[in-house]
């Protein structure tokens, strides 16, 4: 760097300076302080799918659908649809009086747009884009649909929470190509994204759009009218969950997303202070085998290694003492919804290990070092993996405990290669209960060998049990079909859920509106 | 003196180049894929890949390296591949947390230490002297992070005289600003005082002994002024040295107290860009730091020709 | 006390460089810091006293090697202090406030953090020592090559500058991020972001040393290099390097710590005072003992270690601690 090069970079930081002088204005509106789970390290919640991404998201974007707190979609942007016949054709019309934040209309065309990038990163999208003929704007509010093939599941995959969830975004961003980045936040919905108050790391500012025409409808998750009570909502990123307890105790911030369990009874003890269950709908433990290299390509070691693991160990190791916070979860889909079922799970996540040692015997396990891939810089995975090392030595397996972050999980696990050349055997991740309702949205529950997701289990039972679901036409059958899903992923170990979890979210006793829900939903809070 | 300047700097280049080749390298063969991050916990692998194509990450190293520094000869650092900003604006933006940390900490170091180190010196061998160095060498013994709970608990969560945690700019107003860096200043500035109080006592012992610091207080001089002025300003220059060679120490423990303390500086945005493989902006911060590192000595280079008159550029 | 050293220019820098030797990450006192104030005139005389006088002039070395034994001790002795193992969790048992069954309490998976702080006395000892070891070695060569070898001098110190600009833990865990967790790896990283600073020191004496009249009447008599070197180079840089390496030592435990705190250090799976810290300190204001009890062991480690360290230099040599 010669010294000009260096003068030009001084005047550049001289040039974003003044962006941390933040507008007087804030003093006036009312401000809601939000903790949330993680960093806002990107804004485009089509191209990057991490819940915080995706939280955000439903702010400043709106959506054609909405589930509610029963799961069904509702109209949102939407004002009428009319499906044919043959449920080929759908016609859709738009609400009048949308408005995206720059003040221009919201066209038939921007949806399009929209729905074509998000088509192309969904697993639903991309089955729907697989039997689309024709996607086309009639006139300026209304568009049509037409399909090769009945697809009854349409108007759930449009309201859905499962990241990427179908926002909607002026057609000049939404032509953005869908594995590229977007750099401009202009959307529809209520809250205007600030983006020169915006630090990545540190903070993320949302404005309430005053053009906004909320829904008359009560307000239910996604579904109804989103009524912004507050002028402001500043999103405070805390690397370090014991200053965020503290921050919170002495009122510098207003609603945290997710505090550990073991501050639970100090947050409690505090009368400022409400704490309650975050998402009804809890998080999916894992630990995923890698269904390519020995040992864990043979099924019985596999289920040997399922048999033995405790559930609860691993529940504890996440959520603490509090009982109420997690269940067994003898299958894989999340509890307390339509589809949940135990079938065939009876020997998941017993702890026993006495028979997980005999069976892994006479499996004839053969002494195959096993490469255990722990992310240490996320809570999650990091507690999993200490029990799972403790879980492999107990049965008498060699165990190549590799501690790294989750940037290096996430490339090693993509790799195929035995595990001695850079592969992997067994990884951790969690899965949001609110993907695991059914298998459209959950990739991690499929087993199509080569193309599924990381492990690659190859059980054709299980595929041949989802496209079932995927056909069927009523509830009862959908039912049936995800019996059999569960049972043969058991029998196969497509994965082993480690258990059910739920969260806690803590706030100020002035603030109040808060719901449960898969989404820390900002809408309809307000602030004394 | 001008020219001892130009040539000064022209030397940095060097020094540049290193450092940008060292850490670009490091970084080029590190294990860990952003775009794996970027794309989700549910992406599928092929959508990485294409992810990982449009970021251009597969390409080869020398081909990356050589556009890198083709863009950093015009200026630019590049954009952020995780939040699509200009590092520049990145850098920009937490440039002032991490400046003022640095700033209210070494004042404060500063302003303990020194007279405790004098004072130390003055009174060698007493209890007063033995009692200061326990506590010096006490400073540098603890992690900083938990110093930074204890500092938080009392002065925070139970007296409430001070915010927890946070950053307010300067344009808010001094009290505002200050009052968010006190807790995280001491709680940096215990191992700084730790080493100057040190190294001023050291120095100070030595010039006590000078004949010319003999006849001043020969001469009936109070012990203040003969303290302060006559032997202080001569102890500066190791005092200074310290002090700048201390920043890359100061940088390193920001980061921890940065985290502790929610201070949205360099350090933590350089932390979190590791940990995410946001490679513009760890060669970014980095550069910068190792600038920042040249021109901090050169300033303290220049400095001692003012403190004392004999050394000459 | 002698006062015969001007504090300059001996102690201005040279151009360009910041002074030789004064170690950013360790005390680095550049002065006579000897706590007894009486000269070293009256040898001792007394037999049976000769114990006690060394304790008199040198408590500070006393009492740091009396701390560091005992600490070397509890690492050895592990097994057999009534611990148990340290890696053994019981989720059932999370948690616990310490107890006669628990003396320190257990962490966030049931282990028992007195088993944990002991056995993790082992990992920062081993990182401190290696570290100190691994950089004083590798700083002794690579400050050798530069002082003595004029050409490459230029070279090496360029390398030199721009690693010691990069801070040494960010330094340290980028390296982290290039390989996994483990003991081995953190030594590395730590060792890595250490030497420049040794190569400084042991350069800056090699120059000193190279105008002194012997090694110059050496030079001109025909000696060879490592003859020089090994003669008159070596035992002048030793003693300064001992000095440094306990401060390296010192500051190593704390980078580990550290290095937890932020994510990049020792696994989980092998106890360190730092990762025990690091993994309860969520939990401080609710189970404060789970970071208290390895707070206390690592700071009065490192209080030993720097201890030593001071004392050892005023032992060493009176002069030298000028340029340490």
């Amino acid at each position: 760097m010669d010294r000009r090069t260096f003068l030009k970079g001084s005047a550049a930081l001289g040039l974003a300076a003044p962006q941390l002088a933040r507008p007087a204005l804030a003093q006036g509106g009312k401000v809601l302080r939000f903790v949330p789970q993680a960093n806002l390290a990107n804004f485009d919640p089509i191209w990057g799918t991490q819940y915080v991404v995706r939280n955000a998201g439903t702010l400043v974007w709106d959506m054609l659908y909405g589930v509610d707190a029963q799961l069904k979609p509702q109209r949102q942007m939407v004002e009428s649809e009319e499906v044919s016949g043959d449920k080929l054709t759908w016609t859709f019309r738009l609400r009048p009086g949308l408005k995206w934040h720059d003040g221009e209309p919201v066209l038939a065309k921007d949806v399009v747009a929209s729905l074509t990038r998000w088509m192309a990163r969904d697993p639903i999208g991309l089955m729907i884009r697989g039997i689309q003929d024709d996607l086309a704007a009639t006139d300026d509010k209304t568009f049509r649909w037409r399909l090769k093939k009945p697809f009854p599941k349409l108007l759930y995959a449009l309201g859905k929470t499962n990241a990427p969830m179908a926002l909607m975004m002026p057609e000049r961003i939404a032509k953005t190509d869908p594995f590229t980045q977007i750099n401009e936040y202009v959307g529809s919905g209520p809250m205007k994204f600030v983006r020169n108050e915006w630090v990545p790391g540190a903070r993320a500012v949302f404005e309430t759009f005053t053009d906004y025409k909320p829904r008359d409808e009560p307000n239910s998750w996604l579904a109804g009218g989103k009524r912004m009570l507050v002028d402001r909502v500043e999103w405070v990123i805390m690397p370090d969950a014991a200053t965020a307890s503290a921050a919170l105790q002495n009122g510098e911030v207003d609603w945290w997303e997710n505090p550990i369990s073991d501050l639970v009874p100090l947050l409690r003890k505090n009368s400022n202070l409400n704490v309650d269950i975050a998402d009804p709908l809890g998080n999916v433990g894992s630990f995923r085998m890698n269904h390519l290299h020995p040992p864990f390509d043979n099924p019985k070691i596999r289920q040997a290694v399922m048999t033995a693991m405790s559930q609860e160990d691993y529940m504890r190791s996440i959520v603490g003492d509090d009982d109420s916070l997690w269940k067994k979860l003898p299958g894989f889909f999340t509890p307390g919804t339509p589809l949940y079922s135990e079938a065939g799970g009876g020997n998941v996540g017993k702890g026993d290990i006495k028979l997980g040692q005999k069976l892994l015997k006479e499996a004839g396990y053969k002494g195959e070092p096993v490469v255990c891939v722990v992310a240490q810089d996320q809570g999650i995975t990091k507690a999993q993996g200490d029990i799972t090392a403790d879980l492999l030595k107990q049965m008498g397996f060699n165990v190549d405990f590799v501690a790294t972050d989750w940037g290096t999980t996430g490339t090693r696990r993509a790799s195929k290669a035995p595990p001695s050349q850079g592969g992997w055997n067994m990884f951790h991740t969690w899965h949001a209960g609110a993907d695991c309702i059914n298998p459209a949205g959950y990739p991690a529950v499929r087993a199509s060998g080569e193309k599924a997701w990381f492990g690659w289990p190859d059980i054709p039972p299980v595929e041949a049990a989802i496209a079932e679901w995927f056909d069927a036409a009523d509830p009862a059958a959908e039912k049936a079909a995800i019996d059999k899903v569960n049972a043969a992923a058991v029998e196969g170990v497509v994965y082993v859920p480690t258990g059910f979890f739920l969260g806690y979210q803590a706030w100020r006793k002035n603030v109040s509106g808060i719901v449960k829900g898969p989404i820390p939903f900002t809408w309809g809070v307000s602030k004394a | 003196m001008l020219g001892y300047i130009g040539r000064r700097i022209l030397a940095t280049i060097p020094v540049m180049a290193v450092v940008g080749l060292f850490v670009f390298s490091l970084l080029y063969f590190a294990p860990g894929d952003p775009a794996a991050i970027i794309a989700g916990d549910q992406a599928t692998p092929d959508d990485v890949a294409r992810i990982r194509a449009t970021l251009g990450l597969d390409r080869p190293f020398l081909v990356r390296f050589w556009e890198w520094s083709w863009q950093i000869l015009h200026g630019d650092l590049g954009t952020s591949i995780f939040t699509n900003l200009p590092v520049t604006t990145m850098i920009g933006q937490r440039v002032q947390p991490t400046v003022s940390l640095m700033l209210v900490t070494l004042v404060f170091a500063i302003v303990v230490a020194v007279p405790l180190g004098v004072v130390a010196a003055w009174k060698a061998g007493s209890l007063i002297d033995r009692l200061v160095m326990g506590l010096a060498v006490t400073g540098f013994s603890v992690p900083v992070f938990v110093v930074g709970y204890v500092l938080a608990y009392v002065f925070a969560l139970e007296l409430g005289w001070l915010p927890v945690q946070g950053y307010t700019p300067i344009e808010q107003g001094l009290w505002p600003w200050l009052s968010n860096l006190i807790l995280p200043a001491v709680t940096l500035g215990l191992v700084y005082i730790a080493l100057i109080a040190r190294v001023t006592r050291a120095t100070m012992l030595d010039v006590l002994q000078q004949d010319y610091v003999r006849t001043a207080r020969a001469k009936g001089l109070a012990q203040g002024p003969v303290l302060f002025v006559h032997a202080l300003k001569n102890a500066a220059v190791p005092i200074v040295t310290v002090i700048g060679i201390g920043i890359a120490l100061l940088i390193g423990g920001a980061v921890v107290t940065e985290t502790v303390f929610a201070i949205p500086g360099l350090g933590r945005l350089t932390v979190d860009a590791i940990l995410r493989r946001d490679y513009p902006v760890i060669q970014g911060v980095v550069l910068l730091f190792s600038f920042v590192y040249v021109l901090v000595n050169l300033a303290i280079d220049l400095f001692y020709t003012v403190l004392d008159p004999r050394i000459r550029y | 006390m002698t006062a015969t050293v001007a504090p300059f220019p001996s102690s201005a820098p040279q151009a360009g460089t910041p002074p030789e030797g004064t170690a950013p990450k360790a005390p680095p006192p550049p002065g006579l810091a000897v706590a007894a104030p009486l000269p070293d005139v009256i040898p001792a005389r007394k037999r049976r006293g000769r114990v006690w006088t060394y304790v008199r002039r040198n408590p500070t070395i006393v009492v740091g090697g009396v701390l560091l034994l005992v600490v070397f001790l509890m690492a050895v002795l592990a097994p057999w202090l009534g611990t148990v193992d340290p890696t053994a969790l019981a989720p059932a048992k999370r948690t616990r406030a310490p107890s006669a069954q628990y003396w320190f309490g257990t962490d966030m998976l049931g282990r028992d953090v007195y088993s944990r702080v002991v056995y993790g006395a082992r990992v920062s000892l081993l990182v401190g020592f290696s570290v100190a070891f691994l950089a004083s070695v590798a700083g002794l060569a690579v400050g050798l090559v530069s002082g003595m070898v004029r050409w490459l001098d230029g070279i090496v110190m360029r390398v030199v500058d721009g690693m010691m600009s990069i801070p040494p833990i960010l330094l340290a865990v980028a390296l982290m991020a290039l390989t996994r967790g483990s003991v081995q790896n953190v030594i590395i990283a730590i060792t890595i972001a250490e030497i420049p600073r040794v190569a400084r020191l042991v350069r800056g004496v090699v120059l000193s040393l190279r105008e002194q009249p012997y090694v110059e009447a050496a030079v001109t008599t025909g000696t060879r290099m490592p003859a020089i070197i090994w003669r008159h180079i070596l035992p002048n840089t030793l003693a300064p390097m001992t000095v440094q390496a306990t401060y390296i030592c010192a500051s190593a435990m704390i980078t580990e710590a550290i290095l937890s705190f932020i994510g990049a250090g020792v696994p989980p799976s092998t106890p360190s005072w730092g990762n025990i810290m690091a993994e309860g300190r969520a939990l401080w204001q609710v189970k404060f003992y789970i970071i208290l009890f390895p707070a206390i062991f690592l700071s009065m480690t490192v209080l030993a270690v720097n201890l030593v360290g001071d004392g050892l230099r005023d032992a060493l040599d009176p002069r030298m601690a000028k340029d340490v």
